[in-house]
Order: C-alpha cells, then sequence, then structure tokens
C-alpha cells in the first residue's frame, strides 16, 4: 500500500517511492524520466507539508549517475 | 543644510544604536577587569575575544579554545590562527565529552553535557589563573532559542555579555566587519553533534563521517550552509536554499553524490526545501516547523 504522498505525486507527474521515516519523506525516483525543476521541488514540498511530513529529500541516484530528468 | 537634508557623513540611526551598544560592552568589560572567554572561533566568540583583547590588554585576557572529535579540525586551527592574529592569548584544550555517556547517548539535552564539562574544566582554570570573570558568545538572539547549553553555563556561573547588552548576531558580523574580523561573514558553525539525531549515539566515527562529507562538499565549491545530517546508512544533504536547484541539475548531483559516500554513506539525499538551523529539533517536533 502506497502512502498517499506517493500517490499525489504520481499524480503531479512526480513518479517516485516515498520511504517514510517519521516526518522525514525520502523520495525515490522511478526509472522514468522525473522533472525536478524548482517548481517540482515546490508542488513536492508544499504536498509533503500538507501529508505531515517536516523534511523533504530525494535520493540521489547511488551510482553517481544523473538524476532522471525530462 | 535643506530641511530633511541628512548629512551622508552622519550614523544612520541604527549604526548609533549598535555603536553604543558596543560601548555598553567595553565598559561592561572593563568592569570585570580580567576575562576568560569560551572561544569556539565562531562570529561571536572571536568578536567578543577582540573587544575583551582590546580593552583590557594581554595580561587580562585568554580565550580557552575547545578541541574533540565534534569540532571541525578546520575551526579549530582557523580560530587559533584567528587568535594569534590578533594577538589574543589563546589556550587549547583537549575536552572529552564523547566519552561521557550522557552526552554519547545524544538526548535532546545533549549540548547541557556537553557544555557543563567544558565550563567544569574553565570554570576552576580561571580561579586558579586569578581571572575575575568566564564569559560565552551567547548573543540576544540566542536567548530566545532552545538551548540547553544555557543552563550548564547558569550553573556555573557563566556570564554572556554580548547578550547582556543585546547585541544580535546580525549586529556582531556588522561590528566584526568593522574590526576588520575575518569571521564577519562565517557561516554559523554548531558541532558536528548536531547533524546526528536524538537519541542516536553519537560516536567519533559518525562524527568523522560527517566531518568528511562537509569538507568534501565544500572542495566542491559549495559556499554559505552545508550540513551533512546522518540518518544512518543514509545522508541528508542541507544547502543553501538558494543552490538547491543547481544541485539538483544531472552534472551537480553526481559529484555530490561522489562527495559524500566519499565519506562512508551508502544512500546520498539532497533535501529540497534546504538548510534549516536546528533542523533535527524541527524532524523530532521540539520547536515548530
Amino acid at each position: 500500500m502506497t502512502h498517499p504522498l506517493e500517490d499525489r505525486l504520481r499524480d503531479a507527474g512526480i513518479a517516485c517511492r516515498v520511504e517514510r521515516r517519521d516526518r522525514l519523506a525520502i523520495l525515490i525516483p522511478d526509472n522514468a524520466a522525473m522533472d525536478f525543476g524548482r517548481e517540482s521541488r515546490l508542488q513536492a514540498l508544499q504536498m509533503a507539508r500538507e501529508e505531515g511530513f517536516s523534511h523533504v529529500s530525494v535520493e540521489l541516484d547511488p551510482d553517481g549517475a544523473p538524476l532522471p530528468r525530462t | 543644510m535643506p530641511r530633511g537634508y541628512v548629512s551622508r557623513m552622519e550614523p544612520t540611526a541604527v549604526e548609533s544604536l549598535v555603536a553604543q551598544k558596543e560601548s555598553k560592552l567595553i565598559d561592561w568589560v572593563r568592569d570585570h577587569r580580567s576575562i576568560m572567554i569560551g572561544y569556539s572561533g565562531g562570529v561571536d566568540s572571536t568578536y567578543l575575544a577582540v573587544i575583551v583583547r582590546q580593552t583590557l590588554g594581554r595580561d587580562r585576557t585568554l580565550a580557552v579554545l575547545g578541541r574533540s572529535a565534534s569540532v571541525p579540525s578546520e575551526l579549530a586551527a582557523s580560530a587559533e590562527r584567528v587568535a594569534v592574529e590578533h594577538d589574543i592569548p589563546v589556550q587549547v584544550i583537549d575536552t572529552s565529552e564523547v566519552a561521557d555517556p550522557r552526552y554519547a547517548a545524544n538526548p535532546v539535552n545533549r549540548c547541557y553535557f556537553c557544555k557543563s564539562v567544558l565550563w567544569e574544566t574553565l570554570v576552576p582554570m580561571a580561579r586558579a589563573l586569578g581571572f575575575h570573570a568566564v564569559v560565552d558568545g551567547t548573543n540576544a538572539d540566542d536567548v530566545a532559542e532552545y538551548r540547553p547549553g544555557a543552563e550548564a553555563a547558569r550553573e556555573h556561573g557563566i556570564e554572556s555579555p554580548l547578550a547582556e547588552v543585546g547585541l544580535t548576531k546580525s549586529e556582531i558580523r556588522q561590528l566584526s566587519l568593522g574590526h576588520a574580523l575575518p569571521t564577519w561573514s562565517q557561516p554559523s558553525a554548531p558541532c558536528l553533534a548536531s547533524r546526528i539525531p536524538y537519541g542516536t549515539a553519537v560516536t567519533v566515527e559518525r562524527l568523522g563521517q560527517v566531518e568528511h562529507a562537509e569538507r568534501a562538499l565544500r572542495a566542491l565549491g559549495i559556499e554559505g550552509d552545508v550540513r551533512v545530517r546522518h540518518h544512518g546508512d543514509l545522508a541528508r544533504v542541507e544547502l543553501g536554499a538558494t543552490v538547491v536547484d543547481r544541485w539538483l541539475e544531472p552534472e551537480h548531483a553526481a559529484r555530490l553524490v561522489a562527495a559524500v559516500r566519499g565519506a562512508g554513506f551508502g544512500r546520498v539525499t539532497l533535501d529540497l526545501r534546504g538548510f534549516r538551523s536546528g533542523s533535527l529539533n524541527v524532524l523530532e517536533g521540539i520547536v515548530a516547523a
């Protein structure tokens, strides 16, 4: 069962899994291209705040490869 | 002069107010005859140490710098250098707060135990050397914040003249610039333990990881506030809000990941909001977001 934040983000075109650590939301991008420009970033912050998170972090590719972008 | 004309040579009202506060500080220092300063090399304690030195002279001034795994080694080195450059007598002591299990357990009032260790060393030292007062660099803005270390200061009779005369952080930076101090624009530098969530043990290894990662990020050219928050296997990097978007760009993100993974973190994340002072206090719900 996905977290409501994940559903909201996907609906907004931000394709990622949400890993919850208390009040920290870790966004893990899908392999699909994801735009994390300023607008998406602010949107994600707003949604996360509404879902009760105090912090939102996006995981950067562990292999050091570029973050998926449109 | 035409009515309403203000000479550009006259200080503004704000500048006059700040000058008055500095004048009060100098009077305070003079009244206390000889002063030992709990010195960190940060903006506040450096400014205070300079004022004490200029007012009382070398023989009645001593800056004591605590060194431990909680203090970035570069900051400690820089603090010593600045003191020497401004002819401030400085003594370095090794503090061992990490060895104190009450501190290492990393409770919400961790700073109380850290400062207790510091003042338990400095106060007897001051007494033995004949210093009239022991002071710290607490400023007027600090008074409103959550600072468990302040209780330790009160218990040991430590005085905070910057706060007492009402000097704020921005005013201290302004005055520091006027005194040509290199610290005037220095980012705030809380101890490395502030990167580790409460309840997660503070260890020399974790402190070293955080220090290594932050140093590596600065080596990439990132200026301003940089924090690497330690969440076990995962690092959460906080940068100044104005640069977050840049470091999300693919070519920059790759460099950031490499830098932080080099410090031993398996996963690297970038906080989307950016640096927040007391971020872990917010995460734990100790203070409001």
